[in-house]
């Protein structure tokens, strides 16, 4: 806990230090730094650095995965990588079971050393069949969707203006997009973002 | 009483099927129901809008017939029979083609559902209802005005009820006032995190180090006026994390700072202030 405080105070006071543009290492341009370090996707093969699917086991820091194609994928967790579920999280709240979608390197032993992963992310198109007490009930295609508004995470962006924590300017019958964590196995989401018109 | 309400029945049927053969018959969007319907799992895609028309037709000479006198007991058979066929239509639908629409009482998409079949099965039995009466609806509504409009009215309230495809004309408007009542969702405040990162994707902090950022959000963590956001980053080989300072309070993209810390020696390796504003001539840009 303390080392998170220190790490977290010494990240602050660099973000917020009073030196602009200066750096240890000499060069200003970051453009320089990563130059040599674009990787070559061959056009028409499926993205390497890129796996889905639903985790089957955790194994220290091995997620292995089963993708919707049925293609194995083994995950690794390194310390620079992030995980969302709903937010940013940590490796801890991941779970046997939960869907997710990985981006990262693929190693030379075929395992993708994840740089980012979304847990159980979800993004539909939807209408609003009715509301309840931090609940929207969502029509999507036909099937019932119930996703819940989690105060404090829960954020709304109304014709494209920034995320606001107010949901109330939903209307029912609406037509909304909805991103979302979702509940396995269930027709349940936690949503994180609804996008509107209002 | 009884028997009033069986004699009521051909009524009821035959307004539904009235109203049911208008939408077959008469919608300009008759073609895009049909083919949205399970009669092109049953039919094929050519004999979808004919066998469509066809109902449609069926459903307004029977209907016809149930409304106007004489009533026949041949007739509610026939509307039985009917009805039955929706009943075998929908539980056939619902089996093998769940995403097609039922196009039952209207244009509108609507899947089949346990309500449409509940539907069908108020039908079949109204129908049935209506074969066990001895006299014709006028005869029965004359006799006694309020009893006998008060069950048409229930009836017909039922099948609407049991309409997916009606719920927009009531069911939407009543949930909307509910809502205008309630305030269900009223009560969220304070700054999203995705605002916070809207803002800081937009800054020319972003825009600078974006290239080096390998993951997306890893920390984030509120401290006074400020929002920090972390992002792991890789900088001339060495694993770092950028970290952005956003104000909480401030929405300009030009507030935004950033450092990019190296993770092992905790060196600041590159450190940018927002940019103020470029003087001169100034076009405000608001989003729509």
């Amino acid at each position: 806990m303390n080392q998170t405080l220190d790490r977290r105070r010494l990240l602050a006071t660099a973000a917020l230090g009073g030196v602009v543009g200066a750096t240890a290492l000499g060069s200003l341009a970051p453009e320089a730094a990563f130059a040599a370090e674009a990787t070559a996707v061959e056009p028409g093969m499926p993205d390497p650095n890129f796996a889905e699917g639903r985790i089957s086991k955790i194994s220290g820091n091995m997620l292995l995965v089963t993708g919707s194609d049925t293609v194995l994928h083994s995950i690794r967790i390194t310390g620079g990588t992030s995980i969302w579920k709903l937010q940013p999280t940590t490796f801890d709240q991941v779970a046997v079971g939960d869907g997710l979608y990985a981006r990262g390197v693929r190693l030379p032993d075929g395992t993708l050393a994840a740089d980012a992963v979304w847990v159980n992310i979800v993004n539909l198109h939807a209408h609003i069949a009715s509301v309840g007490r931090n609940v929207l009930h969502l029509d999507h295609k036909g099937q019932h969707i119930v996703g819940h508004v989690v105060p404090r995470l829960s954020a709304a962006v109304y014709n494209g203006t920034p995320a606001v924590s107010d949901l109330s300017l939903l209307r029912v019958g609406r037509h909304v997009q909805v991103l979302g964590a979702w509940h396995p196995d269930t027709n349940e989401i936690d949503i994180a973002t609804v996008y509107a018109a209002a | 009483m009884i028997e009033m309400i069986a004699a009521l029945q051909p009524l009821v049927v035959g307004a539904v099927l009235l109203w049911s053969a208008r939408v077959k018959l008469l919608s300009r969007h008759a073609a895009a129901v049909a083919g949205r319907s399970a009669l092109v799992n049953l039919l094929g895609e050519r004999r979808a809008l004919p066998a469509y028309r066809l109902v449609g037709g069926v459903e307004l000479t029977l209907g016809g017939l149930l409304v106007l006198p004489p009533a026949l007991r041949a007739e509610a058979a026939a509307a039985a029979v009917l009805a039955a066929g929706f009943l075998a239509y929908l539980g056939y639908a619902r089996r093998a083609a769940p995403t097609s629409s039922c196009g039952c009482l209207s244009a509108r998409a609507a899947p089949v559902s346990r309500r449409g079949i509940a539907r069908a099965g108020l039908l079949l039995a109204a129908s049935g209802l209506a074969a066990l009466a001895a006299g014709g609806w006028l005869a029965a509504l004359t006799a006694r005005p309020f009893a006998g409009t008060a069950v048409v009215l229930v009836e017909l309230a039922a099948i609407v009820a049991l309409s997916p495809e009606l719920d927009r004309a009531w069911l939407l408007p009543l949930r909307q006032l509910r809502m205008r009542l309630t305030h269900p969702l009223r009560g969220n405040s304070g700054v999203p995190l995705l605002a916070t990162v809207q803002q800081l994707q937009l800054s020319d902090a972003y825009r600078r180090v974006a290239p080096l950022l390998r993951s997306d959000v890893r920390e984030h963590w509120d401290d006074g006026d400020w929002r920090f956001v972390g992002h792991a980053a890789r900088y001339q080989g060495r694993a770092a994390t950028a970290v952005f300072a956003v104000p909480l309070a401030d929405p300009e993209p030009a507030a935004v700072r950033v450092a990019v810390v190296d993770d092992t020696t905790g060196h600041t390796l590159l450190s940018l202030a927002g940019t103020p504003p470029a003087a001169g001539p100034h076009l405000a840009v608001s989003p729509a």
